[in-house]
């Protein structure tokens, strides 16, 4: 489990290597294992014959955390107390053998992975760019805890400390040395060796900076005013931002404030209290559900068909290079794909690469990427006015205007050129796949690939299939989705597919309550107030009110006589035809819009939608905003317009950003509890209308364990 | 019941620059001084106790700056003295407490006033769990008291212009309060040790304000709003779409240094000691609202007090709101229907700033020499307070 070795300058090294698994996973073992090596070492240094540790691993990881399925499960605040405190007992011994430690970190080093990093000494890492180092845990809802805030703080100041904690990034190599949080790179596992000992060899402090008398914070304790005033800005910020949704952030802020002001020691209990809370806390089980267990079922292929080998693209054609054309040129450039980025001219097309050439230096400037890699992406990308530059490419998508008719034009004209094996995608919001596919000469090759703006950034992309899309080019465009790191969800060629469908109705509720006669502002503070990213009357204007009742129009034609009209659509009429205010693209919605492109509410707003000035309670319209879209979710899993709780619950934070803290839009409903959610239906069924009638899959999806769904 | 009688008034004139060379120890101890000059039949031995409001009791006013005045003013030691906080309306407190001993029958003889040498100890500058602590902030959606003002006159409908207006009226009555010396009665000149004269009389920020000066300032919580704590704002108030940031600095109160005592008493400690009493106190009050309105802590805390003492606004004859933003007095004239020409008729805080432990003493000094001077007979003063809090006392003239 560790192997020892000590050479001639009493130099030891300890290196990871547990048995019967590839990665090395921190656990009891590990600690248990590493009790008669840290006792061994005492004695080695009592006698005086220990100059020095150097801590690395066998393994291509150099360790990593993984106690996410427990941390789901526990329950037990002072079992979870305990095991933070005994973790941070473990790194505590392992820092405080007497002679100094360096971490030889060959291997991606997360989350607790990276704690044990923190505990030593000094912190060498290889210079490859398949490492990842970093405390991610705020992603999960979580803080660390083995006193890496602590430390982290005692080695890079409380400001440094709060700015890597809450952003919780992976960092590459060269960038966690930009950071701070690693001392120094090598080019080779010898090379790391030997720098590990040649530094070892010229220190003899033993002690971390935190255990030497006298020593303090760097840029000083929240006593001092610069460091309060901060903590407070950033408290300020955080509120704004996140509107208390994400409590570990918040604990952060306080393990700093509170943890600057103490001893080490004190200051990791307090971590460890706050630790406990985020375990205990249902913002975290629901991140942990979304982002481990949930992003699990995606990416090992639950929802994939089965039987297929997996495509490895290696070229990609892009028809259309705008916004979203080039956004997905950056994307598939990123994971080393090579692109051909068409427009009707060659200067068009060359402006979607000066786009991705702006993209990739920003890129550069910002350590997320290496000057090496940026000059190797520049060459891959190739324009193009011509559709017979498509012939080497495993997979074309064309990403252009929103028009039937041009849409299947340039289907026809890359086609000729695609052999037999390649993949058609297109890029369509509102266009049925099946119609689109008419088209094409190849229709079992044929799938909508549904990316969001901007596409570079948002991690999801909607696989349409279409009448005739066969199995093998969903699964293949599955693998694509994939191999540009990004989450794949399958859905069916309806109207608005999944995302821009549930994402409808917190427009629609948000425009009723406003025809209701609820303040605009009420209406758009509280829905972000519940998390979303933008006000639902924001939205609307941003999409295009047309579109809105466009999308309605679908579900109209979709259920035939079943259809029950909603509210809002009387009102998006009157937007519409007797106001005249579609939306931003005309400057003039809910919203006006000054010549910066500032917007405020429209004053005459009230005027036309008069406000009752309703103030019954903010809950009942903030529920009524997220139960709109959590039963339109659930509706699409009873017509299988999706196909997996996971599915739906990523879709939905990353599709239309419903809140993560409440883990996606179908734990929303576990989140709140089934039986008071029935209940808030029947209520609000009863009080504004069918559209809150709960479907019938709603037990069934609230209940059920979500692999079997 | 014993009442409890105001017997003198005073105060250092409030500095922006010349007291910042004086210890703030000194400032107080100079007005402790300065009371035995003017009641030189006072016994400093029958003074129970000295009150002292201090918003920033660290550092040079650290710990408990009354009792170490009075020790530097070579008072005996037979008069206990204490610190206490309630923000903007400390001293108002002080005085409040003072009087409730007396009423009270445990004293029958008090100093209460307060000190703040905000050059020395710059606000903030002794931390604090609401503002400065995380996990505090997060849990009450704190705002500053600049944010929240600007909230309140958003919520209100005030414009800028009327602001400005009000601010405009504060200044023009300030230089004519200070220019026919109607806050000499009050006015307690600074020596140094050798005798020199420090300062002896009120410094002005903007000694010609004019509405143009006025216009041309620019916001003043508007950065402080976009770092988040508007959206914070929103939190309590989510019908509003946006805060507007109405507030400059020439329409709040800026920082001053100074200190302001009065000598409070029972009616018969009065006669015992040949002491003539300027006002009763007939009412007070402290009350709490929510922290994200704590503006309107100033009107609410008036009216209690108006009902506690039988009285309508109509019967108070003075009326002194304490300007720590040109939208409380704004709001509690218009909530109270007050007058304007009987709401801080010798401007206020806007126009002097405030020496904010010392801010309520000084409403009730210009209140006392004002009704004095006018030979009226009501006064009210009120404060509204950071937290939520208001302060409220009505006195009568004697």
């Amino acid at each position: 489990m560790i192997h020892y070795k000590k050479d001639t300058d009493n130099i030891a090294t300890l290196t990871l290597d547990m048995a019967g698994v590839s990665a090395n996973i921190i656990n009891h073992r590990i600690w248990e294992a590493f009790v008669p090596v840290l006792d061994h070492l005492k004695q080695e240094k009592k006698r005086g014959q220990l100059r020095g540790v150097i801590l690395t691993s066998a393994k291509k990881t150099f360790l990593s955390g993984g106690a996410l399925d427990y941390l789901y499960q526990a329950r037990d605040a002072s079992e979870i107390f305990e095991s933070a405190e005994r973790l941070k007992q473990f790194l505590r011994d392992l820092e405080h053998p007497g002679v100094p430690v360096v971490a030889a970190i060959n291997g991606s080093a997360i989350g607790v992975g990276f704690e044990v990093a923190l505990a030593c000494h000094r912190r060498i890492a290889l210079r490859d760019d398949r490492l990842r180092l970093g405390l991610p845990e705020a992603e999960m809802g979580l803080i660390p805890g083995g006193g890496g805030i602590i430390r982290l703080m005692w080695l890079l100041g409380v400001a440094k400390a709060y700015e890597i904690l809450a952003d919780g990034r992976r960092y590459l190599p060269h960038e966690a040395l930009q950071k701070g949080i690693i001392d120094d790179l090598a080019d080779s596992p010898k090379e790391m060796l030997l720098k590990a000992k040649s530094w070892l060899l010229e220190t003899s402090e033993g002690r971390r900076p935190w255990d030497r008398p006298g020593a303090t914070i760097p840029g000083g304790t929240a006593h001092d005013l610069v460091i309060a005033q901060h903590l407070r800005e950033q408290s300020a910020r955080l509120a704004a931002q996140t509107h208390f949704i994400y409590p570990a952030q918040r604990a952060i802020l306080q393990v700093l404030s509170e943890g600057s002001k103490v001893d080490f020691n004190t200051a990791c209990r307090i971590e460890s209290r706050y630790y406990t809370e985020l375990v205990l806390s249902r913002e975290c089980k629901n991140m942990i559900k979304a982002f481990w267990f949930d992003a699990n079922f995606i990416r090992t292929g639950k929802n994939r068909p089965r039987g297929f080998g997996k495509f490895r693209p290696r070229q990609v054609g892009i028809i259309g290079a705008g916004l979203m054309g080039s956004g997905i040129a950056l994307s598939c450039l990123r994971q080393g794909m090579k692109v051909v980025l068409k427009d009707v001219s060659k200067p068009i097309a060359d402006r979607g690469r000066e786009w991705v050439t702006q993209k990739i230096n920003a890129l550069v400037e910002n350590a997320e990427l290496q000057a090496s890699q940026a000059e190797k992406m520049r060459k891959n990308i190739q324009t193009t006015d011509d559709s017979s530059a498509f012939e080497t490419c495993d997979l074309v998508i064309e990403a252009v205007f929103e028009n039937q008719a041009v849409k299947q034009k340039v289907t026809r004209e890359a086609e000729q050129y695609l052999d037999e094996y390649a993949l058609f995608g297109t890029n369509t919001i509102s266009i049925p796949i099946t119609k689109l596919a008419a088209a094409s000469i190849r229709p079992a090759h044929y799938v909508g690939l549904h990316f969001f703006h901007p596409a570079e950034e948002v991690p999801l992309v909607e696989i349409v299939r279409g009448a005739l899309t066969s199995d093998e080019t969903i699964a293949r465009a599955f693998d694509f989705v994939q191999a540009i790191q990004k989450t794949p969800i399958i859905v069916k060629d309806d109207w608005g597919f999944f995302a821009a469908r549930v994402q409808n109705t917190y427009i629609l509720e948000g425009i009723t309550l406003l025809q209701e006669g609820y303040p605009p502002a009420l209406i758009e503070n509280l829905g972000r107030q519940a998390g979303m990213p933008k006000g639902a009357l924001e939205l609307a204007d941003d999409l295009g009110l047309d579109l809105v009742l466009h999308y309605e129009q679908q579900a109209a034609e979709h259920y035939g006589p079943k259809y029950i009209q909603h509210p809002a659509v009387q009102a998006l009429t009157k937007m519409l035809t007797t106001l005249e205010r579609p939306g931003r693209a005309k400057r003039a919605g809910f919203y006006q819009y000054d010549s910066a492109g500032q917007r405020t509410l429209w004053p005459e707003l009230t005027a036309h939608f008069p406000s009752q000035n309703i103030r019954a309670n903010d809950q009942e319209v903030t529920d009524r905003l997220l139960f709109a879209q959590v039963i339109e979710a659930v509706w699409c899993m009873q017509e299988e317009v999706i196909f997996s709780i996971a599915a739906a619950n990523l879709g939905s934070i990353y599709g239309w950003g419903f809140p993560a803290a409440k883990g996606g839009v179908i734990q929303y409903i576990r989140d709140y509890g089934l039986a008071k959610f029935q209940h808030r239906c029947n209520h609000f069924q009863q009080a504004y209308g069918q559209r809150f009638r709960a479907p019938k899959l709603l037990p069934k999806v609230a209940t059920e364990p979500e692999a079997s769904i | 019941m014993t009442e409890a009688y105001i017997f003198d008034a005073l105060r250092t004139p409030w500095g922006q620059t010349a007291l910042y060379e004086v210890k703030p120890v000194d400032l107080l101890a100079r007005v402790l001084e300065g009371l035995q000059r003017r009641q030189p039949e006072l016994d400093l031995k029958q003074v129970d106790d000295l009150l002292i409001g201090c918003v920033t009791p660290t550092g040079d006013q650290g710990a408990n700056i009354a009792k170490a005045a009075l020790l530097q003013a070579g008072w005996p030691p037979t008069t206990s003295g204490m610190t206490l906080n309630r923000y903007e309306a400390s001293s108002l407190e002080a005085i409040s407490l003072g009087a409730a001993k007396i009423r009270a029958g445990w004293a029958e003889l008090i100093v209460a006033g307060g000190i703040e040498s905000m050059s020395r100890v710059p606000l903030g500058s002794a931390g604090g769990a609401l503002g400065f602590d995380p996990g505090v902030l997060h849990r009450v959606d704190y705002v500053p008291t600049g944010i929240s003002a600007d909230l309140l006159a958003t919520c209100t409908g005030f414009t800028r212009e009327e602001l400005d207006a009000f601010a405009l009226h504060t200044y023009h009555r300030a230089v004519h309060a200070g220019e026919q010396g109607y806050f000499h009665p009050s006015l307690q000149p600074i020596y140094d040790q050798n005798g020199l004269l420090i300062l002896d009389r009120d410094e002005w920020r903007w000694p010609a304000m004019t509405a143009d000066l006025l216009q041309a300032q620019s916001p003043a919580f508007a950065e402080l709003g976009a770092l988040g704590f508007d959206q914070m704002a929103l939190h309590h108030f989510p019908a509003v779409e946006q805060v507007k940031h109405l507030h400059t600095p020439a329409t709040m109160a800026s920082s001053a240094d100074g200190a302001a005592l009065l000598l409070l008493g029972s009616q018969q400690k009065g006669k015992a000691l040949g002491l003539t009493p300027r006002a009763r106190i007939r009412t007070a009050t402290t009350l709490s609202l929510d922290p994200a309105i704590l503006l309107r802590g100033a009107h609410q805390a008036a009216a209690v007090a108006l009902s506690m003492a039988g009285m309508e606004p109509t019967d108070i004859d003075l009326w002194e709101c304490h300007e720590s933003y040109a939208a409380i007095p704004l709001h509690c004239q218009r909530m109270l229907q007050i007058p304007a020409d009987r709401l801080n008729v010798n401007g206020g805080a806007i126009a002097l700033g405030a020496p904010l432990g010392a801010a309520g003493a000084f409403l009730l000094s210009t209140l006392i020499d004002e009704l004095e001077r006018r030979d009226l007979n009501t006064g009210l003063a009120t404060i509204a307070a950071k937290g939520g809090m208001g302060v409220a006392m009505i006195i009568e003239r004697q």
